[in-house]
């Protein structure tokens, strides 16, 4: 029971990595119909942002912040900067090659995604780094016989506030609206006076930005990062947003929690070695069974 | 090389025959094939060229190979292959544990990992392939993590986990066995340059033009003839055999393979090569191949910022050419370019020799079944064709067909007429087989056609044409209407690599075929000249000749006029009048009413579904229901 | 009264088609202008470049003489021009009432949310079933139901200029009567003026005080609403009354 509940919550944790980036995938894919390959990447550059401020702060930050503010300062300074780093991508990588079709568009995005995770390595390192010991608070927590680290209920409870954040503007406010209308029909969108460049701005600066705080909340979890962290979380999250139905955010968010759910129970009670071929055949039987996905594309049957 | 040697051939049978000339051989490319040849085979030996720049040749080979595997599931088709490097696994696999379980002689590995990966590409993508690209994309991708961790698991200890399977055995003919790098740069180029030949003969063949059918417009493919299912299998399982032979050669080069060989980036890699080199061509794949491997040996010094530059290079690329560095160019290059043997050297006089019986449709050598009348009510006023018996068509809570009875009779035009939103493009569907009725039934020529796939009623007889023109649009007219012979034909794969007599036949007939047809909408000149690039009442003819080049019994025409201006609509009424004098019968949905009222046998009229009258035109013209469904009630 | 939408010689090209070949019309402030013809003679093209939806070839569009060339797309609605598409472009996966707030977009800033709640009180009176229906997603709703919200939509900005595209399109007569007589009601109430196109003529030019016909992109016939009404080329231009064999 114990070990079913300790699985469980690093299924969420995990989960809701995946899930923040499958936001971004998934915001980016409603309204610009392109999937964004170097997202994983910028997670991982997020990482690395994280890392650097608190290792160049390293005694400073904390000294004047305290520990968590320490925290808060990188994630801070990650999301900023990755968002940025987003619009960055899509003026350089994307904007010139629209016209050319999506093929193109994919090479272009593989293209920026090999740049962005060598670039981490040329600039950082191709080792292992580790997030400096004296930075991630320590402390662990009992409830009764589960013990969980700060650190991770944190990491829970802050992406879960975020995500219910970002599930109140695009679902509740007109600004979603505004989004997901241009989502579903970007000419009509125009007529209501949405201006898409804003939109544009929106999503690659924000789906980013989640991307960039899972990525250090990944670093402070796990302790250490490497280059190449995109590749792998990237394509679980990309698989997590299919499974909530490419474009669905709200699906996004849960495919990848329940994606981080199964995975770690599978590995704890059957295999770890095998649990990314679970996830997979898993994807592969539900899209032959609902080829739009477990939620949907939330696509109301036109004909 | 296969131009060549067939085009020598050629002319020296010719020169043996009377009446017949050559096909033109295009110096320039004549030149630089045999400079490209010449090269490749005298490299080992250039100066600076050491074992390890032969190990390069040979690594450019391997990834000629796997390019080209993946072209045709890629460039060819166009569908999205993510996970193409488990194939290429499987091979090596396949190649490795056979070898060190089982003994069996790498040479005689080399098919069986072909069939191996072929067949498990069948497998595989049975139950995935009519997935929307991006949905298929994610799944190939699956499919390429779950062929390599489970490498890297070593179930039942066969395939030694992450360090691999080791001590895997070169080729050996027994007198003879490949040892040196330069062995197997020579092994590799030579497969390579077979696999060419063979894909280039199945590129220009009916086998290939339905695959470029497929990637230009999956609908328009369908619609007309092209079973769309079975074709993307076969892409897959013959890009996956060839992948297969790549990982087999490469597995007793190296001797050693492991799991880090056939990652997600390997994927990604060859996915790079096809839209670097550009899609369908194979000396743009060759060319991206050589840059996959070369640039970062170039910049091998550059030690870890090589991959930037790469990175930063495939991006650059996209920008300023995402064609390729040599897209395959189809406009221009003139019937040369199908690949069809035995044809005259002037394309007007190919025109003028064909025998018209073999091509028109009312001596009835196309057509299938026997006319059965269902009751004698029908006898009345020429044979039926089509009859639809209330059929309805509902999607969710919405009807968009309502109880539709239908009749439609030999030799004669009939009109389908409604206002906007009515159904009428639905009802087509129905009839075309994309919809599936909610009830009721289509009888075409005695037999129920209900429910059966869209290509399998075309091969029965009804062909049609779209609202908003559904051209293939990068491909050449010609090749646009040669998509319509193509379900009357036999072909496969096989048939076509090795162009057997019977084949090649049937090519020439398709090719006659399409000629006369496109000849007939009065599009000869604009023959090699890309379908995107003519204006839009043209398109409209093209479409039309392509549909006619189905021999069918029954055209459906969705608002063939739309757009025209008053002169190509007068010329297309003319038109549709001379089609019915050469046998066939033609069903219209019509919004410009000249064309309904000046033309048409018969006229239906639908609204909201159902229908409200039906007659003579000059019955339907002065019908209160009609005025009123179309200008409005009088208040 | 002057004239608040003028177009002058327009002409505009879809794809390879010249949809539109110089087309000049006027919609005074507070009337009602429709523009019929038959399908594909390029009544939705004429208002896809009055919004700015798609490029102009040659010709000029004003709105209260000012050329709307240097206005892009998005700013329309705020500048007064509502254009209703044609074939009930609803947001099908939002609700009714988000559909609605969407239509104040444009003018979140120019009008207090007060006036917003008012003009929404006034929509929901005119159509009592969008009120029942506020939070149902619009993709659920009935054909008609959705024009009416398409039409609720447009109003809600209080737009000066209201370009409706085939608002009877595959409604049944008794919702297309409904429809009409909330055309009227507009017009009356909130001295918006139209410019409706359409394909029921008869509908049209119950309300219309001009007409403009399109055939083939160019305007065949123009005249006054009870001209036209009276006019036997009317009906020929809709049936093909010159190419009608009467015995056959």
């Amino acid at each position: 029971m114990r070990m079913l509940l300790e699985q469980f919550l690093n299924g969420l944790t995990i989960g809701s990595f995946y899930a923040l980036v499958a936001m971004g995938y998934s915001m980016v894919y409603g309204v610009m119909k392109l999937i964004n390959f170097a997202h994983g990447d910028l997670f991982a550059l997020g990482s690395y942002l994280g890392y650097t401020v608190l290792v160049i702060g390293a005694g400073w930050i904390t000294q004047v912040f305290g520990i968590w503010g320490g925290v808060a300062v990188a994630i801070t300074a990650a999301m900023i900067g990755i968002g940025i780093a987003g619009l960055v991508v899509e003026r350089i990588a994307y904007r010139p090659v629209y016209k050319a079709g999506r093929l193109p568009i994919v090479v272009s995005a593989l293209g920026m995604s090999i740049f962005i995770s060598n670039g981490i390595m040329a600039i950082w390192s191709p080792r292992f780094q580790a997030y400096p010991q004296n930075a991630i608070p320590s402390e662990i927590l009992s409830f009764g016989d589960i013990r969980i680290t700060l650190v991770k209920l944190v990491t829970l409870l802050v992406s879960l506030a975020l995500m219910a954040f970002i599930y109140w503007l695009v679902e509740r406010t007109l600004f979603g609206a505004a989004v997901r209308a241009t989502a579903l029909d970007r000419d009509t969108a125009t007529l209501m006076g949405i201006n898409f460049s804003k939109i544009i701005l929106f999503v690659f600066f924000v789906g980013p930005a989640l991307g960039a705080m899972a990525g250090v909340f990944a670093g402070l979890n796990y302790g250490r990062i490497i280059f190449n962290l995109g590749w792998g979380y990237g394509l679980k999250a990309f698989t997590a947003t299919i499974l909530g139905g490419i474009g669905n955010i709200p699906g996004a968010m849960i495919g990848g929690l329940l994606l981080g759910v199964m995975e770690s129970l599978f590995e704890g009670f059957v295999s770890g070695a095998w649990k990314s071929v679970f996830v997979f055949l898993v994807l592969i039987i539900i899209l032959i069974v609902r080829p739009t996905g477990l939620i949907g594309e939330k696509i109301a049957e036109k004909v | 090389m296969a131009d060549i040697t067939r085009k020598v051939a050629q002319r020296i049978l010719n020169s043996q025959k009377k009446g017949k000339t050559p096909t033109k051989i295009a110096p320039f490319q004549l030149v630089l094939l045999a400079a490209a040849i010449v090269l490749l085979a005298a490299y080992p030996f250039f100066p600076f060229v050491n074992n390890y720049w032969i190990d390069v040749g040979f690594f450019v080979g391997i990834y000629v190979l796997l390019g080209l595997s993946l072209n045709i599931v890629l460039g060819e088709v166009g569908l999205f292959d993510l996970g193409h490097a488990a194939f290429y696994a499987i091979g090596a696999y396949t190649t490795g544990i056979l070898f060190t379980q089982l003994h069996i002689p790498i040479v005689v590995l080399l098919p069986i990992s072909a069939i191996v990966a072929g067949g498990f590409a069948y497998l595989v993508t049975s139950p995935i392939i009519h997935l929307r690209g991006d949905y298929l994309c994610i799944v190939t991708i699956g499919i390429g993590e779950i062929v390599r961790i489970t490498a890297l698991n070593n179930p039942f200890g066969l395939t030694k986990g992450a360090n691999g399977i080791t001590g895997i055995g070169t080729p050996d003919f027994g007198l003879f066995s490949f040892q040196t790098p330069t062995h197997f740069y020579y092994y590799i180029w030579i497969i390579v340059a077979l696999v060419i030949i063979g894909l280039l003969n199945l590129q220009k063949s009916r086998v290939g033009r339905a695959w470029n059918f497929i990637r230009e417009d999956e609908i328009a493919a369908e619609a007309n003839g092209i079973d769309v299912r079975s074709y993307k299998l076969l892409a897959f399982v013959l890009g996956a055999a060839l992948a297969g032979i790549a990982g087999n050669v490469y597995a007793s080069k190296m001797m050693v393979i492991s799991p880090d060989n056939f990652t997600f980036m390997e994927s990604c890699l060859l996915f790079c090569i096809v839209l670097l080199g550009g899609l369908g061509s194979i000396p743009g794949n060759m060319l991206g191949a050589a840059a996959i491997v070369i640039f970062p040996e170039i910049f091998r010094q550059f030690a870890s910022y090589k991959l930037l530059f790469f990175g930063a290079a495939l991006v650059v690329m996209m920008i300023f050419r995402p064609g390729g560095i040599w897209p395959r160019r189809r406009e221009g290059v003139g019937f040369r370019g199908l690949g069809i043997s035995g044809l005259p050297k002037d394309e007007d006089e190919f025109l003028s020799k064909i025998p018209k019986e073999s091509v028109l449709i009312s001596s009835g050598s196309n057509s299938s079944s026997p006319v059965s009348i269902e009751s004698s009510a029908e006898k009345a006023d020429g044979d039926v064709v089509l009859v639809t018996k209330s059929v309805t068509m509902q999607f969710g809570g919405l009807t968009a067909v309502n109880n539709f009875d239908l009749i439609v009779r030999q030799g004669k035009i009939s009109s389908l007429i409604g206002p906007n939103g009515a159904g009428k493009t639905t009802l087509f569907n129905v009839i075309t087989g994309i919809y599936r009725p909610t009830s009721g039934k289509v009888v075409f020529l005695g037999k129920n056609i209900t429910g059966l796939k869209p290509h399998t009623i075309v091969s029965k007889g009804i062909a049609r044409t779209f609202q908003n023109i559904r051209l293939f649009p990068s491909l050449t007219c010609i090749e646009n209407v040669m998509s319509g012979p193509h379900c009357h034909a036999h072909s496969g794969a096989w048939s076509s690599i090795l162009r057997l007599p019977g084949q090649k036949r049937e090519e020439c007939r398709i090719l006659e075929i399409a000629t006369y047809r496109l000849h007939q909408v009065g599009l000869w000149q604009y023959r090699n000249e890309l379908a995107k690039n003519l204006p839009y009442g043209k398109q409209r003819l093209l479409e039309i000749a392509r549909a006619l080049a189905t021999s069918p019994k029954l055209l459906v025409l969705d608002e063939p006029s739309s757009g025209l201006n008053d002169k190509e609509t007068e010329e297309l009424m003319d038109s549709l009048k001379s089609l019915i004098a050469e046998g066939f019968t033609l069903l219209l949905i019509e919004h410009d009413m000249n064309v309904v009222m000046g033309i048409s046998d018969w006229v239906t009229v639908m609204d909201m579904g159902s229908k409200i009258a039906e007659g003579l035109p000059s019955q339907i013209y002065n019908n209160p229901r009609v005025i009123e469904a179309y200008l409005g009630k009088e208040e | 009264m002057s004239t608040l939408l003028a177009v002058e010689n327009l002409c505009v090209n879809y794809g390879a088609v010249e949809a539109l070949k110089g087309i000049s019309l006027e919609l005074q402030e507070g009337g009602i202008v429709t523009v019929l013809g038959a399908n594909g003679a390029g009544k939705t093209t004429l208002l896809k470049a009055i919004s700015r939806l798609v490029p102009i070839k040659s010709g000029q569009i004003k709105l209260e003489g000012e050329d709307l060339s240097k206005f892009p797309a998005y700013t329309l609605a705020n500048a007064g021009i509502a254009h209703i598409p044609e074939g009930r472009k609803v947001f099908a996966t939002l609700t009714v009432e988000e559909n609605i707030n969407l239509g104040a977009y444009s003018v979140r800033n120019k009008l207090s949310p007060k006036e917003i709640a008012k003009v929404k009180e006034w929509i929901f009176q005119l159509f009592p079933v969008l009120k029942e229906r506020r939070r149902q997603l619009a993709g659920t709703l009935s054909g008609g139901e959705q024009q009416m919200l398409t039409i609720s939509r447009g109003l809600v900005s209080r737009p000066k200029v209201l370009l409706l595209d085939e608002p009877s399109l595959g409604l049944a007569p008794i919702l297309v009567q409904e429809i009409f007589h909330v055309i009227k009601q507009i017009h009356e109430e909130e001295r918006v003026s139209i410019l409706l196109v359409e394909q029921n003529a008869r509908k049209a030019l119950g309300v219309a005080s001009y007409g403009y016909i399109l055939e083939t992109g160019k305007i065949a016939i123009h005249g006054s609403a009870a001209q036209l009404r009276e006019d036997d080329r009317v009906r020929a231009a809709y049936l093909g009354g010159a190419r009608v064999q009467p015995a056959k």
